[in-house]
């Protein structure tokens, strides 16, 4: 899984201390449930594009 | 009034457009420094606008059911000449130089704009408990916020001050203020009203609507602005024979505070009652489609406002937390996001071969208290912006019309919102059962006692 804290600090500018213990428990929590997800996309998936016909 | 009634009243010349946007401006001001609904009154242009509708109005000129209404725009919506905050400190000062489209198309139908609603700051949250300009308050219940992000528009409309008023929706920013605030609330299919003119925030995501005190007040606001309108307007006293209901039996009805669920099964009845063909169903898996949505929209709204990061501190808290999230966010996920959305909407998709309409409650709870971050629903507590959303933000990631209407009240009095879904392009469809309901249930169009 991602080291979060370690991005954060990476980022320019980085994400203030003061607000990663709100910034990442969501994305660790998004994080574990896109990895579920993705296994079941099928390689000729394309983006979404707001049109219902797409196969 | 309703829009219908106001309507009858100018052509009968019980009053003048000039008399009622007095009104109008003089409800404002009197209501204005308890609900803080309005950032801005536009009562010098909307004096002057007023007489020249009188004046059409004199010489045969009829816009339509719109000509001489007062209409309220959501503050990130622009319009030439006036401000258009998006709710922000960034904004504060910000002049458009045209007219989002939507403002447009409705001044073109005759509605006279009074004036610029607040909202939750860039339209990113739902209590519209804004740091800049001050926490928007629900006039069911001071103490309570009126939902977001669409606050002020929809605290306006349950308080009276205008009877149509407009809103955008990325995650339900359209139907939590009106569930909560006991109006009515749609968000088009996606695309179907233009997005021109309005402050983008979900680049994907994001539609524009509008809030109305009446299902048949909506209709007659979505006719200028939809896409290949049909013009359509709900009977009196329509049944819903024939039409086929889907109820979730899985995510919507769970997690849900019984005074809603309540108010959702009787309304479930009332549907039966009314001729409607209602059946049970099992959607697919709705957490997923909330897991893609939340990444979709914390990566598009990063992309769009992590550019004033050298101004972090004019950001509301909240604000920051979430533009660091999103772009935070690797490429790759945001894609595989937008991929798994894409099989989801197939997926989901195959529901309308058997059914006209969904219902589901619009929110699990009733409106929180300005300031609480938690809510409890029976014994589990959740975070309040995540549990607003979570019976919205599914129809923004499939793009579906969606209608919320209130369906009840608490034993606390607050409003109680019922969602209703339809295919995308069938607003008609929504328009048809939420008026056959508001007929039924006789509540919707009831303003909070002042």
């Amino acid at each position: 899984m991602t080291n979060w804290k370690a991005l954060a600090a990476a980022a320019e500018p980085p994400v203030p201390e003061n607000l990663l213990p709100d910034v990442i428990p969501a994305l660790e929590e998004l994080e574990a449930a896109l990895r579920v997800l993705e296994r079941d996309i099928a390689p000729e998936t394309l983006l979404w594009n707001g049109r219902e016909d797409e196969e | 009034m309703t829009i219908a009634e106001i309507g009858a009243a100018l052509r009968s010349k019980k009053i003048s457009v000039r008399e009622l946007t007095e009104e109008t401006l003089q409800r404002i001001a009197d209501a204005n420094p308890r609900l803080n609904a309005f950032i801005t009154v536009t009562g010098v242009a909307a004096r002057l606008r007023a007489a020249v509708l009188d004046h059409e109005l004199a010489c045969g000129v009829d816009r339509g059911p719109l000509h001489g209404i007062p209409i309220a725009h959501k503050d990130n919506i622009f319009t030439r000449g006036v401000r258009t905050t998006g709710g922000s400190k960034i904004f504060a000062d910000f002049v458009p130089d045209y007219d989002a489209t939507i403002v447009s198309q409705l001044n073109d139908a005759g509605a006279n704009v009074i004036g610029k609603t607040g909202l939750h700051e860039f339209a990113y949250g739902i209590t519209s408990n804004n740091p800049h300009f001050g926490a928007i308050r629900n006039p069911w219940d001071p103490e309570r916020v009126p939902g977001g992000s669409s606050g002020g528009s929809a605290a306006a409309v349950a308080a009276g001050l205008v009877p149509l008023a407009t809103g955008t929706d990325t995650g339900g920013s359209i139907r939590i203020p009106a569930a909560f605030c006991g109006v009515v609330g749609l968000k088009p299919t996606y695309e179907r009203v233009s997005r021109r003119g309005v402050m983008p925030l979900g680049l994907t995501l994001d539609h524009a609507g509008v809030l109305a005190a009446t299902v048949r007040d909506v209709a007659l606001a979505l006719s200028p602005i939809a896409k290949h309108s049909s013009g359509y307007r709900p009977v009196t006293h329509a049944d819903l024979r024939g039409m086929r209901i889907g109820v979730p039996e899985n995510f919507f009805v769970e997690r849900i505070a019984p005074d809603v669920m309540l108010s959702f099964r009787a309304a479930v009845q009332t549907v039966a009652a009314l001729g409607a063909h209602v059946t049970e169903i099992k959607l697919p898996d709705v957490e997923a489609i909330n897991v893609a949505g939340r990444i979709v929209q914390l990566s598009e709204v990063s992309a769009l406002l992590a550019r004033y990061l050298d101004r972090r501190d004019e950001f509301g808290r909240d604000i920051q937390v979430l533009v660091e999230q999103g772009r935070l966010i690797p490429a790759i996920d945001y894609l595989n996001a937008q991929r798994v959305r894409t099989v989801l909407v197939r997926d989901f998709s195959k529901i309308w071969k058997h059914l006209d309409c969904l219902m589901t409650p619009a929110t699990p709870m009733t409106a929180p208290k300005i300031g609480e971050m938690n809510v409890a629903i029976g014994t589990f507590t959740e975070d309040v912006r995540t549990a607003a959303t979570r019976l919205t933000r599914p129809f923004n990631v499939l793009g579906w019309p969606a209608l919320a209407l209130p369906c009840g009240f608490s034993s606390a009095g607050m409003p109680i919102g019922l969602q209703m879904v339809a295919p995308p392009q069938q607003e008609d469809t929504l328009l048809q059962a939420g008026a056959a309901l508001e007929d039924a249930f006789g509540i919707v169009g009831r303003h909070p006692p002042t």
